[in-house]
């Protein structure tokens, strides 16, 4: 096992250091590290305003252990983790599995100590947002958003910070967006920069708004529902499978798991299910391999019409319009 | 019709100029609220990064206004993205452009150097957002772009016309369409706004340096139709043309469609590919020298009129057929016979 220390920031300076600790070297942008290690790429931008944004879509070759002590500690780390495969996150306090179908969203305080463990064969895709707290604190004054826990936050004397969460689809789908796009260049800064606003709007949005705290469900329930929401995207092609069906694996009632479907992922799971396949039929759509009918049958739609007024109805214009403005 | 004027600059500044005359409230140098004797609505403007900033217009009229822009002197290039429920009008250099609604094209981009002016539908929902980018910044993205000729047709459109006019990508369809339903008043808004408008330009900038490669639309499901038919024509060469309503009929496709596919796909219609390949073949029964009359290559190729093949022969090769005839005849063999000895005789010596 390779065991590397190594701290964040809100600025550059540790980018240089972390490399070397890789065994790479950076090159503008990019931390290249030799494909022994990992094979993929780092890429870390500036977007202004306090805000780092780092971006990891690489394929891990050994096991890593990543000790995270930060220099300063005024800023806060949102991690996007979307990788697949063994991930672990841990500290004194706490340790937990992270990725796509686990955790996936991590707010962390950069006063905390953290260990990061990484399985060989692993495929980590992970953007990573440092925002000075500074920064947060004078959002929220200009936004007149009541953050409860905003004082914890920008106060580094008081309580850290430490939030495990799941992140919303739309989320989900601005990064998954990202990874289409070749790494480096113009349109990808612009791009990324774009979707760390974005994010950054989701996050508020969801700071601001009161919602379960996701940490207080039952470890197995929530694990239940996880395994649901991944299941629903696995057959996403088939027709709805019924609640029925869902709550019995679930192991849960019919409405005892509505209801914390509905706590958890903030949406019912056939509005899960609906813009997620929609989302699906948009992907494909931009494939130009089938024509609208095909997709509509490979999605199961009953019929061409239907598909055409769902996708205007969630998207705005009609897919013969998409198609043909691509 | 009332008139107003204003200019633009990256900073928020200008603003007050404006609200002032349209006697409208400013909001925090960023919303202007329309007064209601004008329509009902608002606009909202931020600044992105140095050197971008974004101005979002979100209303509907009660009164037909015209917003003039007054040329100022930041070097700035506007990006339009219209999606409005009507069509608006944009005056550049006296010309009326007609620009948002499903129906035309949504995207302009105008010189800040040109004066112009926008002329919102009354009575219907007006969404636009302009983009505000500096010159200078435009050109670095195009110049640090990879495809170096991207970098020349970038710039000679830039520098040939003062506006721009184009279609925006499904892409950012989508994107403006979910701003629609946002509220300006929200908190999250302006992260939101300044990353849509990011992505927007970079899509904007990917669309311009695929566009070159953008020109396989046909998928490759019809591709492979097309390749059937052609696989087709050419194994049955001996035959007459089997019809274009048979071909499409086995690509699954209609007769037109197919026709207009199989042009872009060959840079031929199928017919003439046909009777290209036909008189390829032609050439080589001619020199074989396994017949002995032109009429009997004609009939083995399905023409039944010599005058007909010869024309279209002529056409392809710009000789006749019988220039190219090798005739197979008794004597030639005679001639063979003879021949041998005397080669033999010739080594003898």
């Amino acid at each position: 096992m390779k065991t590397i220390k190594h701290s964040y920031g809100a600025d550059l300076d540790w980018v240089a250091p972390f490399a070397k600790q890789l065994e790479g070297k950076v090159n503008g942008n990019f931390i290249v590290v030799p494909d022994t290690l990992f094979k993929g790429s780092r890429y870390v931008l500036d977007c202004g305003d306090g805000i780092v944004a780092y971006y990891v879509d690489v394929t891990n070759n050994r096991d890593v252990n990543l000790i995270q002590k930060n220099i300063s500690n005024d800023f806060i780390g949102i991690y996007y983790n979307l990788s697949e495969g063994e991930v672990k996150y841990s500290s004194s306090n706490f340790k937990h599995n992270v990725g796509r179908w686990q955790y996936n969203l991590l707010v962390i305080d950069s006063s905390l100590e953290t260990n990061y463990f990484i399985k060989a064969g692993s495929k980590s895709y992970v953007l990573c947002i440092f925002i000075k707290k500074s920064m947060m604190a004078s959002y929220a004054q200009k936004n007149n958003i009541t953050l409860r826990d905003i004082d914890k936050i920008t106060d580094p004397s008081k309580n850290t910070i430490i939030r495990f969460d799941r992140m919303s689809s739309e989320s989900f789908h601005l990064i998954d967006d990202l990874r289409k796009l070749k790494v480096g260049g113009p349109v990808f800064d612009l791009n990324l920069t774009g979707t760390v606003h974005l994010l950054l709007s989701n996050f508020f949005k969801k700071m601001s708004s009161v919602r379960i705290i996701i940490q207080t469900v039952n470890e197995s329930d929530l694990a239940n529902i996880i395994a649901i929401q991944m299941f629903l995207i696995n057959t996403i092609e088939d027709h709805f499978p019924t609640i029925k069906l869902m709550a019995h694996n679930a192991n849960m009632s019919e409405s005892k798991f509505k209801d914390l479907f509905k706590k958890i992922t903030g949406k019912t799971p056939n509005t899960f299910f609906i813009e997620n396949k929609l989302l699906k039929a948009k992907e494909l759509l931009e494939g130009k391999q089938l024509t609208i009918t095909q997709v509509s049958d490979r999605l199961n739609f009953t019929n061409n019409s239907y598909f055409a007024s769902k996708f205007k109805e969630h998207f705005g214009i009609a897919p013969k319009i998409f198609v043909k403005q691509l | 019709m009332k008139n107003f004027t204003h200019f633009y600059s990256l900073t928020p500044e200008w603003q007050h100029q404006l609200a002032e005359e349209i006697g409208g409230e400013l909001i925090d140098n960023k919303i202007i609220v329309l007064p209601k004797t004008l329509g009902h609505g608002h606009s909202f403007f931020t600044q992105i990064t140095p050197g971008i900033s974004a101005f979002f217009m979100d209303f509907v009229l009660s009164t037909p206004i015209k917003i003039n822009r007054l040329k100022s002197e930041d070097e700035l290039y506007i990006f339009h993205f219209d999606q409005s429920d009507q069509a608006n009008l944009i005056k550049i250099d006296n010309i009326d452009y007609k620009i948002g609604s499903s129906i035309n094209l949504g995207l302009a981009i105008i010189n800040n150097n040109i004066e112009s002016s926008f002329e919102p539908a009354v009575g219907q929902r007006t969404l636009a957002l302009r983009l505000l980018v500096d010159k200078k910044l435009l050109n670095e993205f195009v110049e640090n772009h990879p495809s170096e000729e991207f970098t020349n047709r970038k710039i000679t459109i830039e520098k040939k016309a003062p506006y721009y006019y184009d279609n925006i990508d499904s892409n950012s369809i989508l994107l403006i369409q979910s701003l629609k339903s946002k509220s300006v008043f929200d908190s999250s808004f302006e992260p939101y706004l300044k990353g849509t408008s990011l992505k927007l330009l970079g899509n904007f900038l990917n669309r311009y340096s695929n566009s070159a490669a953008v020109k396989n639309e046909s998928t490759e499901i019809e591709i492979e139709a097309i390749a059937k038919t052609k696989t087709y024509l050419l194994d049955h060469l001996y035959n007459p043309f089997p019809s274009v309503p048979f071909l499409s009929k086995m690509a699954g496709m209609s007769p037109s469609k197919y026709k207009m596919l199989f042009k872009k796909e060959f840079h031929n219609t199928p017919n003439n590919l046909f009777i290209k390949e036909k008189m390829l073949l032609a050439y080589k029964l001619l020199q074989s020298g396994d017949y002995s009359t032109l009429t009997e290559v004609i009939y083995e190729l399905n023409y039944t009129k010599l005058s007909y093949f010869c024309t279209k022969y002529y056409d392809l090769f710009h000789r006749k057929p019988s220039q190219d005839f090798i005739k197979k005849i008794k004597k030639k063999q005679v001639a063979s016979q003879f021949s041998v000895p005397y080669i033999q005789r010739e080594n003898d010596m």
